[in-house]
């Protein structure tokens, strides 16, 4: 199932952001070998400080099995900001209704041997339909993404080319990666789906999934704790609610250990 | 949104600015919508600019009230990327401090905001609404999305080329694939035909001509043709 995690909701998923930058070192650094900067096991660059859109690909124990990144190409994204050399040094595109796709990556080792939904091409094909869903409902009618000459082999085996490239196929350290251009009409979302059997609706319903993550009752996590204080401190109506409202968080996160920050 | 920022209706400003407030309307008109809203917070001369159909009587309370400073419909969504349906924002108590108020203007609190990011962290609200049912509302936004996102950074991008600084600073950049694209658009060519002689798919032209209009800040090609040629980006033929 695929779970959209952006910065409205992620104070609800931080476990799963967790596990997704993990993954991501995993792959990128570890697999791939590009050069990519890992603090503390977790793959994370500047932006992912700018509020991206995360599409998450879970397991039936909602566990990260795949992920990718979502910015707007109107604002700062990679290849106008660090793909350059795929560009020659031309500005990249600009539109409205274009978003552009990176860190796509599944899961290989805990998929391995699995069987089912839980395949490495049947979780490559369910990220991909995720991306173009979530896309598609936002009024999005194009993806750009960089991608290697793996991936763009992946595409093209799962019914799924890029309809262009823009720019060429450049040297980025130990790879080679190009952007590829890709819509999200419903006739490619129909193929994409038809070629893994995917049916029915692939998102997972966002409240059962918290529920999981940090159970409202029982055992608060410290995600649902910090979501807790700031909803009271928030809704405080009088100055001493709200002085109470913050000693309690004092209180709080001095018995718990600070969450750990995705910004540094 | 830093508190404290000074809120300025632009349908307000005097001289030669674009008629925001007619784009707004017609927007309304031509989609089908009740209300719009535009608000963006210029990072460089730190204003927020903002302009609206509201009914007068509402824009007063908003202002009186100093409620920018607390809408979610600004704050959060601002946080992004997708549109942000306001039904995600219930949950917050600041979307009860400006929409039950705007329940006693009979306004209605079923909208969606759609942020648009800039290239110098530069970022524009653009919130429509309209009074029906839930189901109705889906049914109603789901086709124009697409519209709805293309007006925003059209919206967006023309108040930030109204601040001198911006402008000077926001120079058209168009790649060298856009200005041939332009120039054969000129020349008289159709989107296939111009395909076929750069031999790239009719798609990708048709992406190229929406990234130059947009850089461009024209909704038709041919604005954006006749805004290339007096930039002296294309020839004119």
């Amino acid at each position: 199932m695929i779970l959209i995690v952006d910065a409205l909701n992620r104070h609800r998923f931080e476990p799963l952001l967790d596990q997704m930058f993990q993954l991501r070192a995993r792959v990128f650094r570890d697999r791939m070998g590009w050069d990519v900067t890992v603090k503390d096991g977790r793959e994370s660059d500047l932006f992912d400080e700018l509020d991206p859109a995360y599409v998450l690909a879970l397991d039936d124990d909602y566990q990260v099995i795949g992920c990718a990144r979502l910015l707007q190409t109107t604002g700062p994204h990679m290849l106008s900001d660090v793909f350059q050399a795929i560009l020659d040094g031309e500005p990249p595109l600009r539109s409205a209704t274009m978003w552009e796709s990176t860190r796509f990556c599944v899961d290989r080792e805990a998929l391995a041997g699995g069987r089912g939904r839980h395949t490495v091409a049947r979780t490559t094909t369910e990220l991909m339909c995720g991306i173009l869903e979530y896309a598609q409902a936002a009024g999005i009618s194009d993806i750009i993404t960089v991608i290697d000459p793996v991936m763009d082999r992946i595409l093209h085996r799962s019914d799924n080319a890029p309809y262009d490239y823009v720019g060429r196929t450049a040297d980025m350290g130990k790879v080679r990666a190009l952007a590829a251009l890709i819509d999200t009409s419903q006739e490619r979302i129909d193929r994409v789906r038809a070629f893994a059997g995917i049916d029915g609706d692939i998102f997972a319903i966002e409240e059962e999934v918290a529920n999981v993550i940090a159970p409202p009752i029982g055992l608060p996590g410290d995600a649902y704790l910090r979501e807790y204080c700031h909803q009271q401190i928030a809704s405080a109506n009088s100055l001493r609610e709200r002085n109470a409202a913050i000693a309690l968080q004092k209180a709080l996160s001095g018995l718990h250990s600070p969450a750990r920050s995705f910004d540094a | 949104m830093k508190p404290g920022m000074q809120l300025i209706d632009l349908a307000d400003t005097p001289g030669e600015e674009p008629d925001f407030l007619a784009q707004l309307h017609g927007v309304c008109n031509t989609l089908g919508l009740e209300y719009a809203s535009y608000a963006s917070a210029n990072p460089i001369s730190g204003k927020i600019h903002a302009f609206t159909t509201y009914p007068d009587a509402w824009k007063d309370h908003y202002m009186a009230q100093s409620l920018h400073l607390v809408d979610p419909t600004l704050r959060a969504a601002a946080r992004s990327i997708a549109p942000v349906d306001w039904r995600r924002l219930e949950h917050d108590n600041s979307f009860r401090d400006v929409f039950g108020p705007a329940r006693d203007f009979n306004l209605p609190d079923t909208g969606l905001t759609i942020p648009v990011r800039g290239p110098m962290g530069d970022i524009g609200l653009f919130s429509v609404t309209a009074t029906v049912a839930p189901d109705a509302w889906r049914r109603l936004t789901g086709p124009i999305m697409g519209q709805l996102q293309t007006a925003a950074v059209h919206l967006h991008d023309t108040v930030m080329h109204s601040d001198a600084l911006t402008r000077i600073l926001r120079q058209p950049h168009l790649s060298t694939r856009e200005q041939e694209v332009l120039q054969w658009v000129a020349a008289g060519k159709s989107q296939q035909d111009i395909g076929d002689i750069l031999s790239i798919s009719s798609r990708t032209v048709e992406v190229h001509l929406r990234s130059a209009r947009e850089k461009l800040c024209t909704l038709t090609t041919a604005q954006a043709v006749g805004r290339a040629v007096s930039l002296g980006l294309i020839q004119p033929r």
